[in-house]
């Protein structure tokens, strides 16, 4: 392999698109050109002030898109039939013909008068007193039958309420952690860990960043747990966290913020993990970190 | 719903993770088939599945949430217009992706036609710069550290803008999304060798404007 193959290779190792024959000519080439050896520390070099470039959508855009996308397709679901209703309003009851107009007056009185005698005086009172529609039943707890023959079941149900609060508030913050492990909506539990990442001063917060780190089975949210621990890499356990994720997650990108974050204080404990890295990882930028990291640290790149 | 829970109460993420992927391949031709008979649950479900890095792709390549926005109400209304066409030969995410990435380029060739991108944008949530929406790492650390970081976002958002709409975009799938470059190269209609040329030549620009910085 000559510098110019190498040089093209090095990048697509450091994205992780070489084989593995492919990835070993460039190390034995890399390890005997020094020429080529400073010229991927410039990759690497560049990789993290690439990673100061990302930007995420601002807070609240999210939602914004979801919301107005729900209204555009509850425009879109039935516009034949809307259509329709639309024209058939617009003819009948906004523009009404001349001729309807009279009729239309004598109609309304007739229907108020007959209304009057038909409704029963206690309706107003009746639809207060009666017991309330249920927003929604979630779950049936228990039935069972009155001598009477009236049948007494006993529901649990669902409503929706708004809270508004900062961050401070406890019962915003419950709220949040518990959304935080909502397992059915990974979108919400990216907003829930977008507002959670800037408060990991709280050790309810901190441990619920640690778990979703661990545990959350989408990328996005990991990352953002890993966002909001940068502040916290120097302890145990978000070092211990960190050294799980690097080992075990499945998203090199997650994998790649971890090490970063891992060797951001060069903690003497990580230096078997390292080692571990070089010998079994398959991602080339984390070889390469790890392989740095170590000959910074005046460690040896090989376990013994 | 039940893979979901599983694998988000297992001690090995990993190794669950990895059914839990086959298992999500399963559910989603189910939500698209629902999607398609005019379950709207299940096409809100598809969204929601795709839509934050539908949403990041848009942001990162247009660099601004006005025009991410647009991007993102179009993708998905062309999506819920067409699904009944989808045929299942090729992965939904490409299917998505070619409909995103193509809407972007139409926004990138325009703004090369009108070229001014002003740095401080409006948008619904306030006004925001353009350059500062990526968090700060540690900012109040270190000023004259935010100084140079402010430095290398400009550098990098002139480098991006210097590219050319399809450089720029394999760039952002490769580097930011992660995305492979076989994968790359299915969502633009392309082969994985003209998508492996096509970043190379990105990142010989990037990494020349960034020369003195690394």
């Amino acid at each position: 392999m000559n510098c110019e193959e190498a040089r093209q290779f090095m990048l697509l190792a450091g994205y992780g698109e070489l084989s593995f024959e492919e990835e070993e000519a460039l190390e034995l080439h890399v390890a005997s050109c020094p020429g080529c050896q400073s010229e991927r520390a410039g990759y690497v070099s560049m990789e993290s002030l690439l990673a100061q470039a990302e930007l995420n959508p601002p807070p609240g855009l999210l939602a914004r898109c979801r919301r107005d996308l729900a209204v555009r397709i509850g425009e879109q679901s039935s516009p034949a039939r809307r259509f329709a209703f639309s024209a058939l309003w617009r003819r009948w009851v906004v523009h009404p013909p001349m001729w309807l107009r009279p009729a239309g007056a004598f109609a309304m009185l007739a229907i108020g008068f007959f209304a009057a005698r038909f409704v029963p005086d206690t309706s107003l009172f009746a639809q207060f007193a009666g017991p309330a529609e249920p927003a929604s039943v979630a779950r049936v707890r228990l039935v069972n039958a009155a001598e009477s023959g009236q049948v007494r079941v006993l529901y649990d149900e669902v409503r929706q309420r708004e809270l508004t609060g900062s961050l401070q508030d406890d019962r915003i913050r419950s709220m949040l952690i518990s959304a935080a492990a909502d397992p059915s909506d990974p979108g919400l539990r990216v907003d829930t860990m977008d507002l959670l990442k800037n408060h990991c001063e709280r050790d309810e917060v901190r441990q619920v960043l640690l778990h979703a780190l661990r545990n959350d089975p989408n990328s996005g949210v990991r990352l953002k747990a890993l966002d909001g621990l940068k502040a916290y890499a120097r302890e145990p356990e978000t070092l211990q966290a960190l050294a799980e994720v690097v080992q075990r997650d499945d998203n090199p990108g997650v994998r790649v913020q971890a090490i970063d974050l891992l060797l951001q204080n060069r903690e003497p404990e990580v230096v078997g993990l390292l080692q571990e890295l070089l010998r079994r990882e398959e991602n080339s930028y984390i070889r390469s970190r790890s392989q740095k990291a170590l000959s910074e640290m005046k460690a040896s790149i090989d376990t013994f | 719903m039940n893979s979901h829970s599983a694998t988000f109460a297992a001690d090995q993420p990993g190794a669950a993770r990895v059914r839990a992927g086959d298992l999500l391949a399963v559910d989603e031709a189910a939500l698209i088939r629902a999607a398609q008979a005019g379950d709207h649950d299940a096409f809100e479900r598809l969204v929601r599945n795709y839509d934050q890095s539908v949403l990041k792709l848009a942001m990162n390549l247009l660099r601004s949430p006005d025009d991410a926005y647009d991007v993102y109400q179009e993708a998905f209304l062309r999506v819920y217009k067409n699904i009944n066409s989808f045929r299942f030969d090729c992965s939904f995410h490409t299917w998505l992706y070619r409909i995103v990435t193509n809407l972007c380029l139409d926004q990138l060739r325009k703004r090369k036609v009108r070229k001014t991108e002003p740095a401080v944008v409006e948008t619904p949530e306030g006004p925001i710069d353009r350059l500062e929406t990526t968090p700060e790492h540690r900012p109040h650390a270190d000023p004259q550290r935010a100084l140079l970081s402010t430095e290398i976002k400009r550098k990098i958002e002139d480098t991006l803008s210097g590219m050319s709409a399809r450089e720029r975009m394999v760039f952002e799938m490769r580097h930011y999304q992660g995305m492979r470059l076989r994968a790359i190269g299915d969502v633009l209609g392309t082969s994985e060798e003209a998508a492996k040329n096509c970043l190379f030549r990105a990142t010989q620009k990037m990494r020349s404007a960034l020369g003195d910085l690394i």
